[in-house]
Order: C-alpha cells, then sequence, then structure tokens
C-alpha cells in the first residue's frame, strides 16, 4: 500500500514539476490582466452591478482558464507520453498501470486545483480593492457601506470555487479516459469536447422531449437512460451561476454536486485503468 | 536457479488497420539467457529485437506463448523489479535534471529516502555525471550523457538483468567506449546484461552469447567462441621477425604440408586508433 502510494505521488509529482517548469502558470498572468481590466469598467453603475459584474467576470475567466489548461494537459497526458516515448522508461519499472493513470491524474487534479485557489484568491482580492474604492466613495451612510461589504464580503463563493474545481476535475477525467484509448491529442481533444457539450445539452434536450409527449417507445426512453448514465450532466454546474447571481444555494447542493462528481471521476478512472492495462505500449 | 530470461514460442503480430491484416514481428522465439550472462540480440531493422525486449518487458502482450524473467511471468510486478531498462534512443523528460530523473524512476521502483540519495550519489558516480554535471536539465545534455544517466536509471532499483536496446546507436566512438566498460564492469559485479546492437564489432568485445534475428525469425544462436572461432587455423602474433627469417618460416611451414591462409602485419582496429589518437582527457 505504501509503495502504491509512493508509484502514484511520484508520477503525480512529476506531472505538476512538468507543468511548473513549462510555464503553465504563466496563464494566470493573463487571467489578472483581465480582471484588473474589469475592476475598472461599469464604474459609473450601481456598486451591486458592479460586483454583479465583476463575480461573473472572475468566475468566467476561472472556468475558462481551468477549462483550458484541463482539456489541453489532460489530452497531453497519456498520448504525449507515447509520442515521447517517456512512457517506456516508466512501465518497465515495478509501477502498476492503474498507478500510472492515477499518479498522471493526480498531478493534473493538483494543478488545477492550485491554479484555481491562486485564480479565486485574486477574484477575492480585486472584490476587496473595489470595496474600499466604494466605501471610500460612498460609504458615508453606514448602511450602504455595510451593503457594499456584504455583496464583496460573500461566503458562497467558497460553494462557487468548490464547484468550478468539481466540474474542472469531471472534464480532466473524461479526457485522461479517451487518452487511454487514443493515439493522437486531436481525438482526445475533440471527444472530450464533444462529451462536454452534450453533457450541457442532455438534460435539457432530456427535459424538452419527455414534456413533448414524444418519447412513448421504451427504445428512446433506454437511449435517454444510457446517455444520462455514460455522460456527465454539465447543467448540474449551474449552481455556481445561481452563487455569482446571488440566489442562495444551500452547502447540502454543493456536497451533493461534489460527491456526484467524485463517483464519476472513480469510474472514469477506473475504466480508463481497465482500459490501459491491456493496451500494447 | 531459474534463467534470467526465458522464452517459449513467443510470437508477436501487430494488427495493420481496419481491414488490413496484420503483420508479423515475431515467430515463435525460443531463448534462453542464463544469469550472469552477457547476452546480444543482433539483426537488422525489423528483424524483432525490440519486440522482443517490449515483451519480456511486459510492454508489449505476446500474441502467444510465453516469456520469463527470473522464473516470474514476463509483465508481472515480480518480474519488472528484476529489470532495468534502457530504450533506443531514449526520451526522458527534459525538464529535470539528471538526478531528478535518476530519484524519480527511484521512486517509481518503489525506493525513497536516504537509501534512494546514496543510490543516486553512486550510480551518478559510476556513469561520471556526479557533482555539476548531474544537476543540468537533461536537454542540455550530449547523446552520450543522456545514455550514461539513462543507465543509471536503469540501474537504480538494482536489478538483477539490465536490458539495453541499442545502447550505443548515434554514440561517438569515446562514449561508445565508455558504454561498453560499464558493460563489462556491471558483469563483473555478477549482472546479467542483454543488448541489442548494430555494431557488430561491439558486440564482439562484451557479449559472451548471441542470438541472431532476421524478420522475426531466429537464425542462429550460441557462444562467440563457438560461432566465430576457425578451428582449423592457428595464429600467432610476434615481433622482430626479419625478412630473411619469415622465408625460411614460410619454407618450413610448406616441407611439413601446413597451408598459409594470410600473411602479413597486423592492422589495428580504427576505434583504438582514433582513441589512441584522442588527447588524454577526451578518453575518459
Amino acid at each position: 500500500m505504501m509503495g502504491s502510494l509512493r508509484r502514484i505521488t511520484a508520477v503525480a509529482g512529476n506531472t505538476f514539476l512538468e507543468a511548473v517548469r513549462q510555464k503553465v502558470f504563466a496563464v494566470l498572468l493573463v487571467f489578472a490582466l483581465v480582471l484588473i481590466y474589469g475592476a475598472n469598467y461599469f464604474t459609473e453603475f450601481s456598486f451591486q452591478e458592479q460586483f454583479k459584474f465583476l463575480k461573473d467576470l472572475g468566475y468566467a475567466s476561472i472556468s475558462l482558464t481551468g477549462l483550458l489548461v484541463g482539456l489541453l494537459g489532460a489530452s497531453q497526458l497519456i498520448p504525449g507520453e507515447i509520442e515521447r516515448r517517456t512512457i517506456l522508461t516508466a512501465l518497465c519499472r515495478p509501477l502498476r498501470r492503474w498507478e500510472f493513470i492515477a499518479g498522471k491524474y493526480l498531478g493534473l487534479a493538483t494543478l488545477l486545483a492550485v491554479m484555481v485557489a491562486i485564480m479565486a484568491i485574486a477574484v477575492g482580492g480585486v472584490l476587496g480593492w473595489k470595496e474600499a474604492q466604494l466605501i471610500a466613495r460612498e460609504g458615508s451612510d453606514p448602511a450602504v457601506a455595510a451593503a457594499i461589504q456584504k455583496e464583496a464580503r460573500d461566503p458562497r463563493l467558497l460553494q462557487a470555487v468548490l464547484l468550478v474545481e468539481m466540474k474542472l476535475a469531471v472534464v480532466a477525467a473524461v479526457a485522461v479516459f479517451f487518452s487511454t484509448i487514443a493515439t493522437s491529442t486531436t481525438f482526445v481533444m475533440a471527444m472530450t469536447l464533444m462529451v462536454y457539450l452534450i453533457g450541457h445539452l442532455e438534460s435539457v434536450a432530456r427535459e424538452q422531449w419527455l414534456e413533448s409527449g414524444e418519447v412513448a417507445s421504451w427504445v428512446a426512453k433506454a437511449f435517454l437512460a444510457v446517455v444520462a448514465f455514460l455522460v456527465p450532466d454539465f447543467n448540474l454546474y449551474n449552481l455556481i451561476d445561481e452563487i455569482i447571481a446571488g440566489n442562495a444555494v444551500s452547502w447540502r447542493s454543493t456536497l451533493e454536486v461534489t460527491g456526484y462528481s467524485a463517483v464519476y471521476i472513480a469510474v472514469l478512472l477506473t475504466a480508463a485503468s481497465v482500459l490501459f492495462e491491456g493496451r500494447d505500449i | 536457479m531459474s534463467a534470467a530470461v526465458r522464452t517459449e514460442r513467443l510470437r508477436k503480430e501487430f494488427p495493420m488497420g481496419w481491414f488490413r491484416g496484420r503483420v508479423l514481428a515475431l515467430e515463435g522465439l525460443d531463448m534462453e539467457v542464463k544469469r550472469g550472462e552477457v547476452f546480444g540480440l543482433l539483426g537488422p531493422n525489423g528483424s524483432g529485437k525490440s519486440t522482443a525486449m517490449k515483451m519480456i518487458l511486459g510492454l508489449l502482450r505476446p500474441t502467444s506463448g510465453k516469456a520469463e524473467v527470473c522464473g516470474f511471468r514476463a509483465g508481472t510486478i515480480a518480474a519488472r523489479r528484476q529489470i532495468g531498462f534502457l530504450p533506443e534512443n531514449p526520451y526522458f523528460p527534459n525538464f529535470l535534471s539528471g538526478t531528478e530523473l535518476v530519484r524519480y524512476y527511484g521512486r517509481l521502483s518503489g525506493m525513497g529516502g536516504a537509501v534512494l540519495e546514496k543510490r543516486i550519489q553512486e550510480l551518478m558516480e559510476l556513469v561520471r555525471l556526479g557533482g555539476e554535471a548531474g544537476k543540468r536539465p537533461l536537454r542540455t545534455y550530449s547523446k552520450g550523457m543522456l545514455q550514461r544517466v539513462g543507465l543509471a536509471g536503469a540501474m537504480v532499483g538494482d536489478p538483477e538483468i539490465l536490458m539495453l536496446d541499442e545502447p550505443t546507436a548515434g554514440v561517438d566512438p569515446a562514449g561508445s567506449r565508455e558504454i561498453r566498460d560499464l558493460i563489462l564492469e556491471l558483469r563483473g559485479r555478477g549482472k546479467t546484461v542483454i543488448f541489442s546492437s548494430h555494431l557488430l564489432e561491439q558486440v564482439e568485445d562484451v557479449a559472451d552469447r548471441v542470438i541472431i534475428l532476421h524478420r522475426g525469425q531466429k537464425l542462429r544462436e550460441g557462444r562467440l567462441e563457438d560461432l566465430l572461432t576457425r578451428k582449423k587455423e592457428w595464429e600467432v602474433n610476434v615481433q622482430g621477425l626479419k625478412e630473411e627469417d619469415r622465408k625460411e618460416l614460410r619454407g618450413w611451414l610448406e616441407k611439413r604440408g601446413v597451408q598459409v591462409v594470410r600473411e602479413g602485419a597486423p592492422r589495428e582496429r580504427l576505434e583504438d586508433y582514433f582513441l589512441r589518437s584522442l588527447p588524454e582527457e577526451k578518453r575518459k
């Protein structure tokens, strides 16, 4: 058990180190510039609108940056190692293939978690900066100052951070799954994006279809059930939009979505390990 | 004691793609490598050398037949613990330094702590990459240095067997000799070395036994001494023989019915001459 853990952390550490040394974190500079630019935008609007805009921009940027890094990184994980042939000198060692998959995924998931955490802290910092600006300008009335503070220091943003992390972790697991059967990075990215889109559309399509009463046959119902089972429902993460809009979202719902994500990740990584086990390298 | 490596009717076919059939890479290879032996796998490109090695390592699944490593089924964790591998033209994660690479491979082999650090230091000294050289990023290494650090990585788990696929490909004569000397040193330490090479002179220098493959089939197998010795001939190298003595010696031999097959001043091997021409420090 200790041996397994040591090997998995070795692979994970190497994956993380590779991203750091290849300057993946430089992406964060672009993110910071977008935020600073955004913070000085719409200053003529009400403070509520300004905060809403900042949170929207911040969390959309976190999602997009995370999605790009996660998708590109995960698509490279296995095919990249095969193309560079570095996989030969790793898998010829007393390292189980599932340990390799788990280590690679853990390294990428850690990278995404660290990046999202840094970006979330940056969003928090910009919100604090905006708060100080607005209080200096409009906060002579204690009630207004309190309202500004409430908008800027919304604890529900932590739930949003957790949900963004989980969504990216599921996308990365989908990409890892495809990378164990694919030989090219392009195929992995195309398949992952397809699953991502279907995952966003499936629940909407299902509701539409069921409500319209067109689904009568058991074949169609079975098809919908299979799609629902195979493709993660990415609409569940729309809770992030609810939080940004200022609506109440319970921790219970957040943790339910977190649990759903963990189960999907476990299933995808198990399937990836089974498929990778029999693959010729 | 079980053999270091044993294969029985080992066969590998690769699918060519949908509706395009399969290509045969290795056909029924029977091979046995004894412990402590230096064993050469010879053959032109596409003869099945690398395929055989990869099946012994468990990187490829045999289509049929079986392979064993020190009595364990090839590909199992127990079997892989016994082997260190250096692939042909190895590519390493070039964002690491030499020392970091060996540490990574050590941890993949389940090692850690002070034991691993001590082992890294020993190995980096052995492959002459100790000190500052080991701290440099791998992307700044020459081909010969990459092969040497690859060897250190292959040896980190102290395996019983070292499997080297074309270890001297693309390496200059001095680097090539270093690798050859390392192989001999490993044999001196009781390790089994299995290696493939196109450079037959080098194989001749280090291998105890060889196998010759062609298009996936075994053509020859045996001890180099048995395969290469011309048993009907005898060779004597002497110094200071004068011209008149030579004539007399030839006459003496002919009188006894001995056929002179070859006569003349022996030539040095170009590799030896080249290495001797280099300044002392470049030879090391």
